[in-house]
């Protein structure tokens, strides 16, 4: 019933000859990008060498 | 916006894209090996700073500055991260095919560990873009995926790429691991041209491939500005990969020297010297 009235809904939309709204797709998306580019780095940040082995006294 | 503007922007990115692999390059070479004595944090710091206020920037340009698309009004906005991730998987992924042709034809160290991390970084382009793209595909299209030809050859080649991490993990030897994997990176990159061009040879849901030649002027600023950002976090992410990659590999060499000399499993010298 909701999958329906979604349909109309965007028809009704593309009726207008523009679609109108849908700024929660496109934070969505945005968030999506900002939010791996973030853990992406933070898990290089983890995963970087640590030198102190090297140049510990030995 | 006057063709002046636009030739400006033009040849400015392209030279902004040049000094940023130039540094890249640079980078790779005098620090990313462990024991560099490079001190590079300020050309990093400076080089993470420029990505952040480009992102910020470009993000400000896509969401506010930009004008309404014809068809799709704002929902279009999507395609200033949604594109530039695309332009940078398929980038790195070059990349990833240059190095494992290069590692089969003259066996190399570094070459592996730059395809280890080129592969590692076009699979995060490439599968956030992917998703994307399913985001906007479901106002313009009314679905979240279709089996269209540029879709589903996309999803096969990121599924190619993590059989190509999979395998980097799984194999042990590290001779081996670095053929089989750029066989396996040789003949994944066969559907890179496929991702391409799938879109001009089979006319079908997707829309042709967005430039800034493509896209109206007004919209072409934004895309760039993006772009440049997503290029300068695609090096320094392909940087401290790469560094990571290459630590790994030395240890993988050094450690024969730490088992006992009658260990079984100690390595017979052939292990060869990180180059």
């Amino acid at each position: 019933m909701s999958t329906v009235l979604e349909t109309t809904t965007l028809l009704a939309q593309v009726g207008m000859g523009r679609i109108q709204g849908g700024w929660e797709y496109i934070w969505a998306a945005y968030g999506i990008a900002w939010a791996s580019l973030s853990l992406y780095a933070l898990s290089l940040w983890i995963r970087r060498p640590i030198k102190a082995s090297r140049d510990t006294k030995e | 916006m006057s063709g002046l503007m636009n030739a400006v922007l033009q040849y400015g990115s392209a030279a902004a894209a040049l000094v940023v692999v130039g540094l890249g390059i640079r980078l790779g070479r005098k620090w990313a090996p462990v024991d560099s004595q490079m001190d590079a944090r300020p050309m990093l710091v400076g080089m993470s700073v420029a990505a952040l206020v480009l992102l910020a920037v470009g993000g400000w340009l896509g969401l506010v500055w930009s004008p309404q698309d014809r068809e799709m009004g704002d929902v279009y906005r999507i395609i200033y991260v949604h594109v530039p991730a695309m332009w940078m998987a398929m980038l790195t992924l070059v990349l990833n095919f240059a190095c494992c042709v290069s590692y089969l034809l003259k066996a190399n160290w570094k070459t592996d560990a730059l395809a280890e991390a080129s592969a590692e970084v076009g699979l995060l382009f490439g599968g956030f873009g992917l998703v994307l793209g399913a985001i906007w595909g479901r106002p313009t299209w009314g679905v979240y995926w279709d089996w269209d030809p540029r879709l589903t050859a996309m999803a096969i080649m990121l599924v190619t790429y993590t059989a190509y991490m999979a395998l980097r993990r799984f194999v042990e030897d590290p001779d081996k691991r670095a053929v089989w994997s750029s066989v396996v990176g040789i003949i994944s990159f066969a559907n890179l041209p496929i991702v391409w061009f799938s879109v001009k040879w089979w006319r079908s849901l997707h829309q042709v491939q967005s430039t800034p030649k493509t896209v109206d002027p007004e919209m072409a600023l934004s895309l760039r500005v993006n772009a440049w950002a997503f290029l300068i976090l695609l090096t320094l992410f392909l940087l401290h990969r790469y560094r990571i990659a290459l630590a790994t590999r030395e240890a993988e060499v050094a450690l024969p020297d730490a088992l006992p000399p009658d260990a079984p499993a100690s390595r017979d010298g052939n292990s060869t010297e990180v180059a």
